[in-house]
């Protein structure tokens, strides 16, 4: 427990440098803190909950990205000013290195095993996000439509 | 009359700088295009032809006077920069309802550009921050954030330096994830870090090119496939010349059993 508190709390500091990293400024700032802690707490209960790091990576990312989408049109500002600092401590960063490490040791099973979580996950956060937006899209253009029949 | 289409020529530039600015602060292509969409319409253009992919952007014009002109605009370097997207943005939203003259539009322009140069102390903090907890995010100890802390200035000092001196961007890339790595396995031999591979991780969530991959992503979706490709592309040869740089230095480091 103790462990994961840690992991939330430096999840949101990350994402706080992130966001100061990007020019993002004002209350956006303190949105892209909370955001990046709630991004590490839900995915480590997905992770609890489904014992799967690419669906964890998966719910999550469908999670920030929706709060994203929503919190950037009631603040009138681009998506990704508030989607990538949220989003940080999802990027599988560590996988990358593991797998890189790997190949350059010639251990070619924890290679694979690492690569293929690399995939994997980077596919799953990239399908929630692209899911996300498409379907923002497609309820906007309803309620445009609907407005236009009124 | 040639007054005037110097004067619409000049809207025109105004408005690709403001779109030069979008661009290079990392928007997405859609969100560039209707901007200058909607500028140009604001100032009294009867149709407008953009296209922009993440280098260039060109725009052509009819004028009331059934007169037409293209311009270009090359953008050689994407960096990220959210508050200027957001000046931008309310800057061509005011448009709509109230135009102002050129050389005001021209002010506010330079305005929010010279804006860029700011912010030295908030890029080191954003530095500190981002090593420091995604090490021991990434399974670090604390002292390995502190080190973490330190190879980050190493790494900002390595990039500013290669900016100086107008190293490609890839090539600066892996420079300094080489002297990154280098000072991360100094930081344990001299005993402030304990493990290598948390500092070297925390340092490379600095490099990873996050936005641009969710931006190239969010193109292909609004349906700039080339500029989205163009963005994947990039984001994976930025990743590769990453993993190159680490590779290097463990190989030479003796990492590599």
């Amino acid at each position: 427990m103790n462990e994961s508190l840690i992991r939330v709390l430096m999840a949101s500091l990350g994402s706080l440098g992130f966001a100061l990293l990007c020019h993002v400024e004002g209350k956006k700032l303190l949105a892209a803190t909370f955001g990046g802690a709630l991004n590490c707490g839900f995915y480590l209960l997905m992770i609890r909950a489904y014992d799967s790091a690419v669906l964890a990576c998966f719910f999550t990312a469908l999670l920030i990205s929706t709060l994203a989408e929503v919190m950037a049109r009631v603040w009138k500002t681009p998506v990704i000013t508030l989607l990538v600092p949220m989003l940080v401590s999802l990027i599988p960063g560590g996988n990358l290195y593991y797998s890189m490490l790997y190949l350059m040791q010639n251990n070619m099973e924890k290679f694979r095993v690492y690569s293929e979580q690399l995939v994997w996950q980077a596919g799953a956060i990239a399908f929630g996000i692209l899911l996300v937006t498409s379907l923002t899209q497609t309820i906007l253009k309803l309620l445009k439509y609907q407005k236009k029949k009124q | 009359m040639k007054m005037e289409l110097f004067q619409q020529k000049q809207t025109v530039k105004l408005i690709l700088d403001a779109g030069e600015l979008l661009l290079s602060a990392g928007a997405e292509i859609n969100r560039v295009e209707d901007t200058i969409k909607r500028m140009t319409k604001a100032y009294g253009f009867m149709k407008t032809d953009v296209f922009c992919i993440t280098s260039n952007i060109i725009v052509t014009v009819q004028t009331k006077e059934n007169e037409i002109f293209t311009q270009t605009r090359r953008v050689a370097e994407r960096t990220v920069n959210m508050c200027m997207i957001e000046n931008v943005n309310a800057l061509s939203r005011s448009l709509e309802t109230s135009l102002i003259s050129l050389s005001e539009l021209e002010k506010i322009i330079m305005g929010i550009s010279e804006k860029r140069k700011t912010g030295f102390a908030k890029t080191i903090l954003a530095y500190l921050l981002i090593a420091g907890a995604l090490s021991v995010f990434f399974g670090g100890s604390f002292r390995d954030g502190f080190a973490a802390m330190i190879c980050s200035m190493v790494l900002y000092a390595a990039g500013k330096m290669g900016e100086s001196l107008k190293i490609q961007p890839m090539v600066r890339l892996l420079l300094s994830t080489i002297v990154m790595c280098m000072s991360a396995f100094f930081m344990v031999s001299i005993g402030i870090g304990q493990s290598t591979h948390a500092i070297i991780i925390g340092n490379i969530m600095l490099l990873i090119p996050g936005v641009y991959l969710v931006s190239a992503l969010r193109d292909m979706i609004a349906g700039d496939i080339m500029s989205g490709l163009l963005g994947i592309c990039d984001a994976l040869l930025r990743s590769a010349s990453i993993a190159m740089g680490c590779a290097l230095v463990i190989m030479w480091m003796g990492g590599a059993a």
